[in-house]
């Protein structure tokens, strides 16, 4: 089942643009010209992009009914108005905020990210390397010999972690933060001693990984 | 609002100050008389109330007098008449001992006697009880000669009342006491007067004082009560327009905070439209078979275009930033954290550019008092100048350094052609200018050591 897109701008040339370029990428989309009718649109939607000047209704306040109604799904800004004010206003409850002129490359990438993360997978495993994921089933395997790869709770959380933010450098403080709950302070070590096992169980080579990569000094990625 | 020059001389301070002046300079030639005059005019009063209170209270002057007088009147007078006339005193002064004694020294005393008296006078006896005025110290003696002279050989008489009916007349201490006092009394009248006057100019100017220094709620001075409509007067007035001033200015400048930031808002709407549209093309022209030559066009058309783009971006960020409209919150915070998660979101960009990212905040947290997002924005800011204009270095590092002595530092490295290189995307250099501001509002201080090897950029407390 492809992913659904709700997609709201007034502007025609840049909403036909859009709206065909996600088609063209696999997605199914929905696109009002208008705040209008986007509540029951949205209610099958497994994303939301969202204008802010729009006619009616703007797209903050559009975005915060949305936000109510439908808690889980993620809604990505999408607007020509890039002072703080403005994306500090969004991101009070929308997931992302992009501004305009942007590429629809990265347009795309957020949209996965968001998607990954809001948990709306999909049933097609993700292939890493020689690894296969089903997220859905939590069950990581060797592609070439269907071998369940058994991880602890850790290192689970951690690979998955990674997984929904597919292709972002996660710093150090904010993989350790997301997976143990406590302020970091100092978490270095644990958080290396864990990443140092779990390479050894899902990397060929765990002294040159390929599937977990450091960003020295920073933190960790994980490659699409 | 109208004001008037200058205050009506009546109102004014300065009348009223004339007015004490004036007293003051009067005080010598007029007070001082009157004084006098209030002196003798309670001196009088109290005589007249004295007697008042008790009718047989006499005066010694008075007495004197009047037995001279009388003893004038009896000149050539026969013995009933002058007997007649001593009876009338007798009734008057009934305490007092009156007699007369005739010029062969026979005593003629009005009984009731009193007081035993010679039955006949010798010359000596008259010449002393005259010069003594009387035999006795208790006792207050007048002796007349009758027809009030020697040479009327009528003999003559005399009058002696006890001192305890005597009015204790104003003496000339006491009256010069009651002087002194009424001078003392005009002083201090004439102090309180002075007193009063400055104490109230002083009020005022205290009051208008404090509703300066002292802001109302909302951050401006409170309006005053405007009293008398003299010069202070004038001034609580003007104060009280200048207060209505800085508050219509002040309801003003929130408009035009609240203008301004919907003219950039929808400035940056207006341009980033268009923008995306010609992008969209752009991006639609790219997919299709293009000569190399149209092909390069196209992707320096997509340079422009971001250039153009973040150029937008730093110009209103720049209009809110010099015109104070750039809200920014400080508080403290590790930014090695920031720092860690704009360069992971700058990354792949890096490596995209071929920049090689030697990146080195391992160890101690940094805790500045910044702000986040102003603190993000002056890393991207720096971040886009290496891509734009440093690429060529192929590098980038970040670190922290201390050195002994001085606050540690986040370092920013490049090995660029250095910042007086040409380049061929140099702008006005808005992204420094911003990057300068926002620090200078978090209290941060930037140096750069740019050279043609590359440029170090040093940002610390």
């Amino acid at each position: 089942m492809a992913i659904q897109l709700l997609y709201v701008e007034d502007d025609p040339e840049i909403g036909s643009w859009v709206s065909q370029d996600l088609k063209d990428r696999g997605y199914e989309v929905k696109w009002l010209k208008s705040g209008e009718g986007a509540l029951d649109a949205a209610a099958d939607a497994h994303l939301i992009i969202l204008d802010v000047m729009l006619p009616g209704l703007d797209g903050f306040t559009v975005g915060q009914r949305l936000k109510r109604n439908y808690p889980q799904t993620p809604i990505l800004m999408l607007s020509a108005r890039s002072s703080i004010d403005d994306k500090l206003q969004g991101l009070q409850f929308a997931d992302d905020y992009l501004t305009k002129p942007f590429h629809p490359d990265e347009l795309t990438a957020r949209i996965e990210v968001l998607i990954r993360r809001s948990g709306s997978l999909s049933d097609l495993p993700l292939e890493l390397g020689h690894l296969r994921v089903y997220e859905r089933e939590n069950r990581i395997e060797h592609k070439d010999t269907g071998e369940e790869i058994i991880l602890t709770g850790k290192q689970f959380q951690i690979f998955m972690y990674l997984i929904r933010h597919l292709g972002q450098i996660m710093t150090k403080e904010q993989i350790y933060e997301a997976v143990w709950g406590d302020p970091y302070l100092d978490g270095d070590k644990t958080l290396m001693v864990h990443i140092r096992y779990l390479r050894e169980k899902i990397e060929l080579d765990p002294a040159e990984p390929k599937i977990i990569e450091t960003i020295r000094g920073i933190g960790y990625r994980v490659r699409a | 609002m109208k004001f008037r020059r200058f205050p009506k001389f009546r109102s004014s301070l300065l009348s009223r100050y004339f007015l004490i002046v004036l007293a003051a300079l009067l005080f010598v030639p007029v007070v001082i008389p009157l004084s006098f005059l209030a002196t003798w005019l309670m001196n009088s009063v109290v005589t007249t109330s004295q007697e008042k209170a008790n009718p047989n209270y006499i005066n010694s002057g008075y007495l004197t007098a009047n037995w001279h007088d009388a003893a004038k009147q009896l000149a050539d007078a026969s013995p009933d008449k002058i007997n007649q006339r001593l009876k009338e005193y007798k009734k008057k002064y009934p305490f007092a001992t009156i007699f007369w004694v005739d010029h062969s020294g026979e005593t003629h005393q009005l009984p009731p006697v009193l007081r035993k008296l010679p039955v006949q006078w010798s010359l000596e006896d008259t010449i002393q009880y005259m010069k003594k005025g009387g035999s006795d110290d208790n006792f207050f003696t007048v002796v007349a000669f009758i027809g009030d002279s020697p040479n009327k050989r009528q003999g003559f008489m005399g009058i002696e009342v006890p001192r305890s009916y005597f009015i204790k007349g104003a003496s000339d201490s006491s009256s010069f006491s009651l002087f002194g006092i009424t001078l003392l009394l005009l002083f201090a009248f004439f102090a309180g007067l002075s007193y009063l006057f400055f104490r109230d100019i002083r009020k005022r100017l205290l009051t208008l004082e404090s509703a300066m220094h002292f802001p109302g709620e909302d951050g401006l001075p409170q309006k005053i009560h405007t009293g008398k409509a003299d010069e202070i007067g004038m001034l609580e007035q003007s104060f009280n327009y200048m207060v209505d001033q800085l508050r219509e200015s002040r309801i003003r400048e929130v408009e035009e905070e609240h203008l301004r930031k919907r003219l950039v808002s929808n400035l940056s709407h207006d341009l980033r439209t268009p923008l995306t549209v010609i992008g969209s093309h752009l991006y639609s022209l790219k997919k299709e078979n293009l000569s190399e030559q149209g092909s390069q066009s196209l992707t320096l058309m997509q340079d422009k275009m971001r250039d153009l783009d973040h150029l937008i971006d730093h110009l209103l960020s720049y209009n809110l930033l010099t015109s104070g409209k750039y809200a920014i919150h400080p508080k403290s915070q590790d930014i090695l954290r920031i720092v860690r998660e704009s360069a992971a979101a700058w990354y792949p960009l890096w490596e995209r550019e071929g920049l090689e990212p030697d990146i080195d905040l391992d160890g101690e947290s940094l805790i500045w008092p910044v702000d986040e997002q102003a603190f993000r924005r002056v890393l991207d800011n720096l971040f886009q100048n290496i891509v734009r204009h440093a690429k060529s270095g192929r590098y980038i590092g970040l670190s922290v350094e201390c050195s002994p002595g001085r606050p540690a530092e986040l370092v920013i490295h490049d090995r660029g052609p250095g910042m007086l290189a040409e380049s061929s995307t140099k702008g006005a250099g808005l992204g420094l200018a911003i990057v300068k501001l926002l620090l200078k509002e978090m209290a941060l201080k930037l140096d750069i050591d740019s050279t043609t090897e590359g440029t170090r950029m040093r940002i610390h407390p």
